[in-house]
């Protein structure tokens, strides 16, 4: 296995709010090495977005960040601002889900992308343009040249995530974090997105850590998978551990619930009662035992004890967070 | 003689004018164009397409929330093209609508109770309190649910009282916009099950609009693709996604990701984005994108043929794909 380039230990989230406090992200690790995709799956709530602003240090001042984040080793979390934002942006770059909001509707963009180059590059303003065009041409804008001069509300949402993409792989990052980048685009624009990803990440060998609900691109693109629930992770492994050997209650859940087109209908999907919690509301055993199936067959541990990663039969560092000691069959 | 048709679209066509704007005034978008459409009774019909494809204009004019350009709506067997107000009613009766977002369809200061009471006060007449309870209970909610209000539910259980108000007034066919593209994965297959559950109970039939072409294949018998405002192709569901015809049909179940490791897909790459329903491209709208077009197809628009002989399988293309081998 390559050396990780992204590591994360332990990492914490709590967020001070009016209704007191609100942990997000309850101990977490994962790591990704250079060229690897390691995807982060989970529903509302589980945490999967936070801890990505978490590595990228864009919390809001009223979430407090604790465990450890390392880049090539070195410790981003507790650095002064000044510190961090040399390495945002420059090492690890994030690509939003709505590129609409993330974009400036008052420049060109062009210049956009010419700006986040000359915040890590002592370059004239002309070479950083140059540069932009460069990367809009390399994510596949026609007439890049031209396009550049445009504004963000002249161009289509998979242009405009094309834009964005350019803009975090201005710098040569190490690391890309791309949270939902397709969620808000047209299938047939989602299939150009992700093939645009794999691109860049096999010509560059970036670390992508991409954030997602959707499984059918999760299975086409991850190397790795962690699956989290209620801040916490309920699976870890690779892409074939998950689909062929789910071994976390919420997992298989979550396989049978989606609907799929390369399979006949069947007379009915899968379900997992009630819905995902807010974070913070269950305090002792499982999360997900108020929706477990398999709650009965453990017994009182599930509610009074918190199940930790143990590793599992699979493909190298296979784990589950469930007192089911065995794998589960799906219930129908 | 097939069974009762619910909905009969004929030709219909809705323009948007453009306002605002002087360079824009005098444009219109051509939201729907041009669209025929049978629902009987006991189906349900996907309507699947990308955003902007006229899919959600289209669901509007066949609940008569929207008036149509041109062309006809039929309800029931009886031309509703020019109803308005009280002619309506009826109308309402049989066809109901189901939003997308739970969340911006519900009044946030009414009771669950005062909202599902709207639609029987609507056709002039009081529920009962039994006649609430029974309709939430039909979608899987309680009594206690009656009194409070939807920022106490989540989005799954909102979506519930969006089907619970549907089914108020006992519709025959209920129009679904996107009815769980807003929801989480597994509460998604709940509302899934329960749109099952009630076409078994009460011999619902459904239109499903969506983008997403695994939920319509999960929910649908027939499947109506749709393109910047025409159906290009339509059919069983068994038989569009087996076998598309429609090039456009075959991209976009191309670019649908599957959820197993290590299947690579043969995919149709579409280049370029949908163009703007302002100005569409003469001919066949699709052939700007398309990987077969020749100069025929800016000729004139293709019209729906049966594919290969059968009549309920049609596609609108001078080129269609044959079937798989």
């Amino acid at each position: 296995m390559a050396e990780p380039v992204l590591e994360v230990h332990d990492l914490r989230v709590t967020f001070d709010t009016e209704g007191g406090l609100v942990p997000a992200v309850d101990g977490i690790d994962f790591s990704v090495a250079a060229g690897q995709t390691l995807a982060i799956v989970g529903e509302s709530g589980s945490g999967k977005s936070v801890s990505s602003a978490a590595v990228m240090g864009i919390l809001p001042s009223n979430a407090e960040v604790k465990g450890e984040v390392l880049l090539d080793g070195r410790e981003l979390v507790g650095l002064p601002s000044d510190e961090l934002r040399k390495i945002r942006g420059n090492d690890i770059a994030l690509v939003f889900q709505d590129a609409l909001s993330a974009l400036n509707p008052y420049y060109t963009v062009g210049w956009q992308v010419a700006e986040a180059y000359r915040l890590h590059h002592d370059v004239s303003k002309k070479a950083a343009f140059q540069r932009a065009i460069e990367l809009l041409d390399k994510v596949g804008i026609p007439d890049a040249a031209r396009r550049a001069k445009s504004y963000p509300h002249e161009f289509s949402g998979g242009m405009r995530q094309r834009v964005v993409i350019a803009m975090a792989l201005v710098n040569d990052p190490r690391v890309l974090i791309a949270d939902e980048p397709t969620t808000a685009l047209d299938v047939t624009v989602q299939a150009q997105i992700m093939q645009l990803l794999a691109d860049v990440q096999e010509e560059f060998g970036t670390a992508l850590v991409l954030i997602s609900h959707d499984l059918g691109v999760v299975a086409e693109v991850a190397d790795d998978v962690l699956v989290m629930y209620a801040g916490r992770a309920a699976e870890r492994g690779t892409v074939r551990d998950l689909f062929h050997r789910a071994a976390h209650p919420y997992s298989l859940g979550l396989l049978g619930a989606m609907p799929r087109i390369d399979v006949p209908p069947r007379p009915r999907l899968t379900t997992i009662p009630g819905s995902p919690p807010s974070p913070g509301s269950i305090k002792t055993g499982c999360p997900f035992q108020p929706r477990c199936a398999y709650t009965e067959r453990v017994g009182e541990r599930c509610i009074t004890e918190r199940p930790e990663l143990t590793p599992r039969p699979g493909e190298g560092d296979h784990e589950a967070a469930c007192h089911l000691g065995r794998r589960p069959e799906a219930v129908v | 003689m097939s069974s009762a048709e619910l909905l009969r679209l004929d030709g219909v066509r809705k323009y948007f004018g453009l306002r605002g704007a002087p360079w824009r005034t005098g444009q219109t978008v051509k939201a729907v164009d041009g669209v025929s459409f049978v629902v009987r009774k006991g189906e349900t019909v996907g309507l699947v397409g990308e955003s902007g494809s006229g899919k959600s204009t289209l669901a509007r004019v066949a609940t008569r929330l929207l008036d149509p350009t041109s062309g006809r709506v039929e309800i029931g067997g009886k031309d509703v093209t020019r109803f308005r107000g009280r002619r309506l009613r009826p109308v309402r009766r049989t066809v109901q609508m189901v939003f997308q977002d739970p969340q911006a369809s519900l009044n946030p200061r009414q009771s669950v109770g005062t909202i599902l009471s709207t639609p029987f006060r609507a056709q002039g007449t009081r529920p009962t309190r039994a006649q609430l309870i029974e309709l939430l209970h039909k979608v899987g909610l309680s009594e206690e649910h009656l009194e409070r209000y939807p920022h106490e539910f989540s989005g799954g259980q909102r979506q519930r009282i969006g089907i619970a108000r549907a089914l108020a007034v006992s519709p025959d066919l209920l129009i679904c916009d996107e009815p769980v593209s807003a929801l989480d994965v597994s509460v998604q297959a709940q509302v899934l099950n329960l749109l099952a559950d009630l076409r078994d109970e009460l011999g619902l039939s459904y239109v499903v609009v969506a983008h997403d072409l695994a939920v319509v294949r999960q929910v649908a018998s027939r499947v109506a693709v749709m393109y910047l405002g025409t159906i290009v192709e339509e059919g069983p569901s068994d038989q569009v996604y087996a076998a598309p015809a429609h090039p456009y049909t075959k991209a976009l179940l191309s670019a649908v990701p599957v959820p197993e490791p290590g299947v690579t897909r043969d995919r149709i790459v579409l280049t370029g984005d949908v163009p703007t329903p302002i100005s569409p491209p003469s001919g066949c709208p699709f052939r700007t994108r398309c990987y077969k077009a020749e100069d025929v197809c800016a000729t004139t628009r293709p019209v729906l043929e049966p594919v290969n002989g059968q009549t309920e399988h049609r596609a609108a293309c001078y080129f269609p794909e044959p079937p798989p081998s």
